[in-house]
């Protein structure tokens, strides 16, 4: 009984259920080849002279791995959740939305097969070949066809902002993905673009920066904006900050890509296009931020015993910080010291461990709960030990990174008194040696979170799975 | 519908979703709104400044008004450094090696910058602080801190060495020679006494290494005699060696290639003195003007060390 | 007690919250116009639009010391005016090239090996990137890289000048175990390089390719019919490690650069 009010009939939420537990596992599978990747750097005999697990193709995969698999379930979990809730409407296409599930979970397959095997167009976070970027684009189109259908067929007047910033995503990423990977085929299995040198450079960035800023952090701003209300109660702090951050955001990140390639060979005028729109963006970035914050102001004290408040409020301190520390990575002063560093590495997993999978698991946890029609997950005390993994996991693998990225960007440029350089580029090798194994330990606890969570979910839904078998509720999903 | 929020006396927009969704009427703070039109302002202001806005003025695009570029940021900077290094380098600019290494000052703030030129250029090679390298195939190339020298160690040696790169060359013998004589050169080489057996002379050895086996610095030809091996010292590794010879152009020659840092464009003619004195000032240089001081202390690099063969003596 | 009419941005903003295709249509075009800006220009401005090798450069040019415009046949090859007319008789220093048979075979192992997650091959004009890697990079060294591969993290040191600082031999061992030469490298083996003979298909393939780019293609009097036919012959019975390597020995040499002059602009 209780089970079918949890999720009504009126939303096609299996697909959902889905997606949610594929984002679960590949959490798990994803930080688990990131502590590989970590270990071999720290110690590369792990490589074990296996040609398929090599740091160049291994790194790839987990990229991969986190961001398109366990990032894009994540995303469309919550983007098909919240389109229909907020819309008060079914999806537009159930079957569109499976068609979604398969493909995006072929792809990761794909991804899994191809990249170990070397097969790689060479741009990051796009490497996958053409044919499975062909796929990509296809599935993609799906989803963002059925999410904008479904929003078109809403019951409810206004779109809500989460849809907004789901939908700027669909829509920059398209474009991104179509104009950034453009390549002619020599074979099946390896293509060339058809840009080079600088133009490809700047291109690759506009790609590499946006899908940080419309996927990692747009997409998961709109889960943001549904589920922290939704957990505290309340509504959203401030409907016009939520309406000019918004713009401000949609029409500012698309300019930061250029902070990738400062001094580099591309003509001066790029890099400080993108260095000018980077400072500026702290402004709007903590706009959203604030919003979350002030919405759970008044809530605080159920931080004591809401756990997936816990996820969100810290995520949104991570979101915070990795907002202001980006800015600050593209004054040209301090990128001449982070770039090629450890630095910029530490600023991807403060953001990617700290901003989107804490956000990515509140969002979870909070839609098992409703998906599964349970009151409490299988065990609230395992979420909360898994909220202090994931916390100091993050913690450790930053600060690491942070310290070992600093040190090697100060070794390479450090001269002494005679006015020669202090240091060869080998002793700054082995001086990062420490931190790299504190990252592995780092994200080694990180990744224990996630099976906790994993396992945490499974039973949750096994309970609540037995419960409606013995109610005999017919399976109307 | 939505009064139950209108909590602190701030209304709702009045639009609800999904039964408890909605929005205060909250201002945005002040502060915010505050910085975000400064940002818009320090945009506008930056981009003047620094050279952003990409427009063609002529062969180039428009500079901004600041005149920042990132050469000439580059050309500043090189000012500071230039000015603690300056004098030095200027001396050294027309000077030999050999005179850098008559003076104390300049020896001084030689080696002190050729630990970073040796380490990123050549200590792949020969290892850190001159060890040698070896792997699975023995020495990789010269140990350059003891006073074995192939082609001889005065800094001018030296300095030539690294401008105009090495390449070593012994024809392989395997047809030439028959098994038992190869035995029995490897054994005379081995044992330091290459010369007791008449095949050393017979067999040409001597037209490279010299009649009394002792090598010529001219063609780099090893010395046999002092039980220093460049390559493998066993026997075996020997009758390798004499089998295949070096750089012969066969595939399973022994390699020997020490690349010029002057053809390649690496270094610049400063930096190949500096690394020449540096070099002799390892212990091993040998006198042609100065004497070397002391020994340069062989430090950290103990794996390499431990590995390298007992002829670092 | 909230008025559902009131509104509580402008007018517009509602209208789009209100309407799906208006919502589509504002973000699209918002999200256009950033990377526009950006990106548009570096096709034609002069400093970064060079199509190169045949002599037509659109007006991309650098002067030297005395404010004089340097030819730009010095600084990308062209074998109409070099006295080097093929590609086989090229000499370091001749100007920018495309990439021989074998040196291409290379880069794509480099491709797929993921070399550039760990080596950038990007100089920038800092004094300490200069002394330890050499001047510093300029556009037109890429220009014949369909996927650029500058990279964006040194795990290990820059390699864009790495071309004749060591013997092929010392690549050879280097590659196959890194931490036999240098001890504290964290690289992994590539010893296994040595085992798989170059794909002569794909390369030749590749080459082909390269020359109907719409963007800098490699032009057909340097990638000439000939060449193409005897490449074949060049990549027969080579390695992946040698065509690794022989990639590796080309890079940075390029270019003959003059002290003081100005490549950036
Ligand atoms: C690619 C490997 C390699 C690099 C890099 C290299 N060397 Fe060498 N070097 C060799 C080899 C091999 C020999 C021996 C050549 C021969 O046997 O003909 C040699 C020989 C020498 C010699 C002559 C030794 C003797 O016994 O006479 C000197 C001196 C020397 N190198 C110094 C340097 C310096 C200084 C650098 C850095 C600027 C350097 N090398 C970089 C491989 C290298
Ligand atoms: C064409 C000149 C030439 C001839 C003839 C020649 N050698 Fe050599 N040999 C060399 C050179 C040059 C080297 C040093 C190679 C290097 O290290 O670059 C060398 C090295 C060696 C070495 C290795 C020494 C070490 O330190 O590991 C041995 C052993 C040797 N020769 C033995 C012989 C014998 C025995 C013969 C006669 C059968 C002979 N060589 C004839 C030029 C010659
Ligand atoms: C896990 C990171 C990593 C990967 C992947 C990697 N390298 Fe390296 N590489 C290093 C490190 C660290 C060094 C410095 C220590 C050394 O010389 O081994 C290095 C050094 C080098 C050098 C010597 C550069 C110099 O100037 O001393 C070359 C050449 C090189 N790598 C080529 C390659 C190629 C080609 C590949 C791909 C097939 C590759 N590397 C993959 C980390 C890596
Ligand atoms: C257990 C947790 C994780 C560990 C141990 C880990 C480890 C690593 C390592 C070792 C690298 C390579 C860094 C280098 O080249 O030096 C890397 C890169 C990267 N990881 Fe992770 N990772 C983890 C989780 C994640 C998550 C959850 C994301 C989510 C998006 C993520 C995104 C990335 C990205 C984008 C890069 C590329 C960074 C760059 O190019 O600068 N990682 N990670
Ligand atoms: C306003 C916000 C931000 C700005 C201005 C910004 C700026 C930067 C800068 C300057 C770099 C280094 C570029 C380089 O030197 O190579 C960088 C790298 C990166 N940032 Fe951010 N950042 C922001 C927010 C975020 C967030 C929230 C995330 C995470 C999810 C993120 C993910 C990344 C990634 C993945 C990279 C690595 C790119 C690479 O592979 O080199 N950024 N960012
Ligand atoms: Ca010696
Ligand atoms: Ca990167
Ligand atoms: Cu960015």
């Amino acid at each position: 009984m209780e089970a079918t009010q949890a999720t009504p009939v009126k939303y096609d939420m299996e697909v959902v259920r889905w997606f949610t537990i594929a984002a679960a596992i590949y959490a798990v599978v994803g930080t688990l080849i990131g502590v590989y990747v970590a270990s071999e750097l720290a110690f590369p005999f792990l490589n074990m002279d296996l040609e398929y697990i090599t740091f160049g193709r291994l790194r790839p995969l987990h990229t991969n791995a986190v961001i398109f698999a366990f990032g894009g379930c994540a995303l469309m979990a919550t983007g098909f959740y919240m389109v229909q809730r907020t819309g008060s409407t079914k999806l537009w296409s159930n079957k569109l939305a499976w068609f979604t599930f398969w493909g995006w979970n072929l792809i990761i397959v794909s991804a899994v097969i191809t990249l170990p095997l070397g097969m790689t167009t060479g741009k990051e976070y796009a490497e996958l070949e053409w044919p499975i970027d062909i796929l990509i684009a296809v599935v993609w189109l799906s989803f963002g066809l059925n999410h904008i259908m479904t929003v078109a067929i809403r019951k409810t007047s206004h779109i809500y902002v989460s849809n907004w910033f789901t939908m700027g995503m669909i829509i920059m990423i398209t474009y991104l993905h179509v104009v950034n990977s453009m390549a002619i085929p020599v074979s099946l299995t390896n293509s060339f673009s058809i840009y080079t040198g600088v133009q490809d450079a700047m291109i690759q960035w506009w790609w590499g920066h946006n899908a940080v800023g419309f996927y990692l952090t747009g997409g998961f701003l709109g889960i943001m904006y549904y589920f922290v209300p939704k957990q505290v109660g309340k509504p959203v702090f401030s409907y016009r900050l939520s309406v000019l951050h918004f713009w401000a955001l949609t029409f500012g990140y698309v300019w930061l890509g250029a902070h990738h390639l400062q001094y580099t060979a591309l003509p001066d005028w790029t890099g400080s296009l993108g260095a000018a729109v980077s400072l500026a963006m702290i402004i709007p970035s903590w706009g959203g931020a604030m919003n979350g914050m002030m919405t759970l102001s008044g809530a605080w004290d159920r931080l004591r015993t809401d756990y997936i408040l816990r996820f969100l409020v810290v995520a949104l301190a991570f979101y915070a910080m990795s907002t202001f520390e980006g800015p600050v990575m593209s004054i040209k002063t301090v990128n001449a010291l982070s770039h090629y560093t450890d630095w910029t590495v530490g600023h991807v997993h403060s953001g990617a461990l700290g901003w989107m999978a804490m956000v990515a698991y509140g969002a979870m946890y909070h839609m098992i709960k409703k998906l599964w029609g349970v009151e409490k997950m299988y065990s609230e005390s395992l979420v909360n030990v898994h909220f202090w993994l994931a916390t100091i996991g993050t913690v450790v693998y930053v600060v690491a990174m942070w310290v070992s990225g600093i040190m090697q960007g100060l070794m390479w440029r450090d001269y002494d008194e005679y006015g020669t350089l202090t240091y060869t580029f080998v002793e700054s090798v082995s001086a990062m040696h420490p931190y790299y194994a504190m990252r592995a330990i780092g994200g080694a606890i990180f990744n224990l979170g996630a099976w906790i969570a994993l396992y945490n979910i499974v039973m949750t839904v096994r309970t609540a799975s037995a419960v409606r078998g013995a109610n005999a509720v017919p399976a109307n999903a | 519908m939505s009064e139950k929020h209108d909590v602190g006396g701030v209304p709702t927009t009045g639009h609800v979703w999904d039964d408890d969704l909605g929005d205060f009427t909250n201002q945005p703070p002040k502060w915010w709104m505050l910085g975000l039109t400064a940002s818009a302002i320090w945009v506008c202001v930056y981009w003047l400044y620094y050279p952003s806005v990409p427009v063609s003025t002529g062969s180039t695009f428009f500079k901004g008004i600041g005149g920042w570029t990132a050469i000439n940021e580059m050309e500043a900077d090189k000012g500071v450094v230039d000015e603690v290094r300056g004098k030095y380098e200027a001396k050294l600019k027309d000077m030999t090696p050999a005179a850098i290494l008559a003076d104390g000052e300049l020896t001084e703030y030689v080696t002190r910058s050729g630990k970073v030129l040796f380490g990123d250029n050549c200590a792949a090679c020969h290892g850190t602080n001159g060890v040698g390298t070896t792997d699975k195939q023995g020495l990789f190339a010269p140990i350059l801190n003891d006073d074995d020298w192939l082609y001889g160690g005065t800094v001018d040696n030296i300095h030539e060495s690294i401008s105009s790169g090495r390449q070593g060359m012994m024809m392989a013998h395997k047809d030439m020679l028959s098994a038992a004589e190869i035995d029995t050169l490897a054994n005379a080489v081995a044992a330091g006494t290459p010369t007791a057996t008449p095949l050393f002379a017979e067999k040409g050895c001597t037209a490279c290494h010299g009649e009394d086996g002792k090598g010529m610095a001219a063609m780099g030809s090893a010395n046999l005699t002092d039980k220093v091996y460049r390559f493998d010292g066993s026997v075996e590794g020997i009758k390798y060696t004499i089998e295949h010879g070096v750089n012969a152009g066969t595939p399973d020659t022994r390699v020997a290639v020490m690349p010029s840092f002057k053809a390649a464009g690496k270094l610049s003619d400063a930096e190949m003195k500096k690394l020449a004195v540096y070099v002799y000032k390892f212990g091993g240089g040998q006198a042609d003007a100065p004497v070397a001081m002391e020994a340069a202390p062989v430090e950290a690099a103990s794996a390499v060390e431990a590995a390298a063969p007992a002829a670092a003596q | 007690m909230s008025d559902h009419d009131k509104i509580y941005s402008t007018k517009f903003q509602d209208k789009i919250e209100r309407s799906t295709l208006l919502m589509f249509v504002m973000s699209a075009f918002a999200v256009a116009i950033g990377g526009i800006v950006e990106i548009v220009p570096l096709f034609y401005l002069p400093n970064t639009a060079m199509t190169g090798g045949d002599g037509t450069y659109n007006g991309t040019q650098h002067k030297d010391l005395n404010g004089n415009v340097i030819s730009m046949d010095k600084i990308v090859w062209n074998p109409a005016t070099s006295e080097h007319k093929t590609l086989d008789a090229w000499q370091p220093g001749d100007g920018v090239r495309p990439y021989t048979a074998l040196e291409t075979a290379g880069r794509n192992v480099y491709i797929r090996e993921g070399c550039f997650l760990c080596h950038s091959q990007m100089i920038r004009p800092f004094r300490d990137e200069k002394d330890r890697y050499g001047h510093y990079s300029i556009a037109e060294e890429s220009m014949y890289d369909h996927t650029y591969q500058w990279g964006s993290k040194r795990t290990g040191p820059d390699l864009a000048r790495v071309g004749g600082k060591y013997s092929d031999e010392w690549h050879r061992r280097h590659l196959k175990y890194p931490r036999e030469v240098v001890p504290e490298s964290v690289m992994p083996n590539y010893f296994w390089l040595e085992n798989k003979p170059v794909d002569v298909a794909e390369t030749v393939k590749t080459l082909e390719v390269m020359t109907i780019m719409p963007f800098n293609p490699v032009p057909k009097t340097i990638y000439t019919d000939e060449y193409i036919a005897g490449a074949t012959a060049q990549l027969e019975g080579k390695t992946d490690m040698d065509a690794l390597i022989a990639y590796l020995q080309g890079l940075g040499n390029h270019v003959k650069f003059e002290e003081g002059v100005n490549y950036r602009d």
